[in-house]
């Protein structure tokens, strides 16, 4: 197994050092989400708010309870690889996402990857940053968090 | 005026001349950063300067003022950090000895952090970035000059600078501002044709980017804007030199690069910029640990003070019957939640 903690940290220090800045940036702190844990889960799509300064997604899952995940801004959306907007994600519409749950363990987070209808879409920015390769395999796998993934030996890459 | 200064300025003319024949390497993304042509006393004498060495700069007319329509986002700089770290350390020698103790303060703090290096950002407070990160947020913005004043807008909070051309600073406000108050005027220089010159004063305290060191109340800025092309992409760019004045926080001031790329496919996709509501952010919130640092916490629907941005949150319009119909503010869905906020 190999965990590529130096390449995260080579990320973490480029962006710190130099100042690299992108879409990945956010226009808050990130503190609240535990980006170190990557987590499935799938529900219906009660909202998705497609609002400055941070998208917003909320689902209700098969308990009926709600969720609400937070991604990237609007505006570094529309030019992603699978672009999305406003229109993207409809109540009703039935989702798969990855997420970076929040560490109080309230229904919550940052977005990582959102599937719908096998397109996967990343609206993430620096508050979850999960690897879409990855996830696309690991998914064909059953895991069902990152955790899972690096019990079983998988590779990870940053 | 005396020879003595005359030969400054001849100097100095030499020098400014020979610095903008670096910026002929046109197809680097990133131009170098130009030097100081003399040492200054103060911004406004780097500024008067500059006017003295463009001759008073040209007045342009509707159809002669350059045009920067459309969305641009940040490109490549010299800026955030960069000035200030190298190798992970602080570069000792840039700020001042209280500066560069509160900068080790705040990487100290974010280094206690859960999110290993930035626990506070005043965006989360929805303040706008302000100079001088206003330079480097990288969404998107606009540009549009006419003759009296260019309306430069970043989406961020709504962050609109105004640069009033050929005009003289005011504040009858009797107190500073996030992005200050700007002056600037246009002319043509040599090596990189149009340029508009700008000076900007009565800055509120704020940082470079995230995560970097603060500036203080008596920041001042002069700045160089230029069009470049950018030969690897095949597109026009905008490039500003800025001169970043600060007598509280640096031993020196700093000569930094800014640049803009051109977003025709963000235009493309549809994307227009909109009043930023900063809905989001109101639900992202400071809190404070016992020990009086700063921290990051997440407002849920149904949490005491969660604002619905889409829906009719409960600040907006107090004082008309909740039940109102069509007081929603998005009804393109019928996507409202079916437990009151």
């Amino acid at each position: 197994m190999k965990i590529s903690i130096k390449k995260l940290s080579m990320f973490i220090i480029a962006v710190l050092t130099f100042g690299v800045v992108d879409f990945a940036s956010g226009h808050h702190s990130f503190a609240m989400f535990d980006r170190a844990r990557e987590e499935v889960t799938s529900g219906e799509v009660v909202r998705w708010a497609f609002n400055s300064p941070h998208v917003a997604l909320y689902i209700r899952d098969a308990a009926g309870d709600i969720y609400a995940y937070e991604g990237a801004a609007p505006a570094s959306l529309v030019t992603r690889s699978e672009p999305m907007n406003g229109f993207s994600f409809q109540p009703g519409d039935s989702v798969d996402l990855v997420v970076c749950p929040l560490h109080d363990g309230r229904n919550g987070g940052a977005i990582g990857i959102i599937i719908k209808e096998d397109v996967w879409y990343m609206p993430n920015d620096g508050g979850c940053g999960p690897n879409l390769e990855s996830w696309q395999d690991w998914m064909t796998k059953g895991y069902m968090s990152k955790q899972e993934a690096i019990d079983a030996g998988e590779e990870i890459e940053m | 005026m005396s020879l003595t200064k005359h030969l400054k300025i001849i100097a100095a003319g030499l020098s400014l001349t020979a610095s903008g024949a670096m910026f002929a390497q046109f197809g680097a993304p990133t131009p170098d950063a130009m030097p100081f042509p003399m040492e200054f006393e103060t911004s406004r004498d780097h500024y008067d300067y500059l006017l003295d060495h463009y001759k008073g700069g040209v007045q342009h007319d509707y159809l002669s003022v350059p045009k920067w329509e459309g969305l641009w986002s940040t490109g490549g700089n010299t800026g955030g950090n960069r000035p200030f770290v190298a190798d992970g350390e602080i570069i000792e020698g840039v700020l001042t000895p209280e500066y560069e103790a509160a900068f080790k303060y705040r990487r100290d703090l974010g280094d206690q952090a859960f999110n290993a290096g930035v626990d506070y950002d005043r965006l989360t407070t929805c303040e706008p970035a302000g100079m001088p990160r206003w330079l480097l947020e990288p969404y998107v913005r606009e540009f549009l000059n006419t003759p009296t004043y260019s309306l430069w807008h970043n989406d961020l909070a709504n962050d609109t600078r105004r640069i009033y051309i050929n005009q003289e600073h005011i504040n009858i406000d009797g107190t500073h501002f996030a992005t200050g108050d700007s002056i600037g005027f246009w002319a043509v220089d040599d090596e990189l044709g149009d340029v508009l010159v700008v000076h900007t004063e009565d800055i509120y305290p704020a940082d470079f980017f995230r995560g970097t060191p603060p500036t203080s109340n008596q920041a001042e800025s002069v700045e160089i804007y230029y069009e470049y092309w950018d030969e690897e992409n095949d597109q026009k760019r905008i490039g500003v030199n800025v001169y970043w004045y600060d007598d509280l926080a640096l031993l020196e001031p700093l000569s930094l690069v800014y640049t803009y790329r051109p977003r025709p496919d963000m235009e493309a996709a549809g994307l227009r910029i909109r009043y930023w509501e900063c809905a989001q952010n109101q639900n992202t919130y400071l809190t404070f640990d016992e020990e009086g640092r700063p921290n990051t916490q997440y407002r849920l629907p149904g949490d005491p003070g969660y604002l619905d941005p889409r829906g009719t949150p409960s600040t907006r319009n107090p004082d008309l019957p909740a039940d109102l119909i069509g007081q929603d503010k998005s009804p393109v869905f019928d996507d409202q939640f079916d437990f009151a906020f």
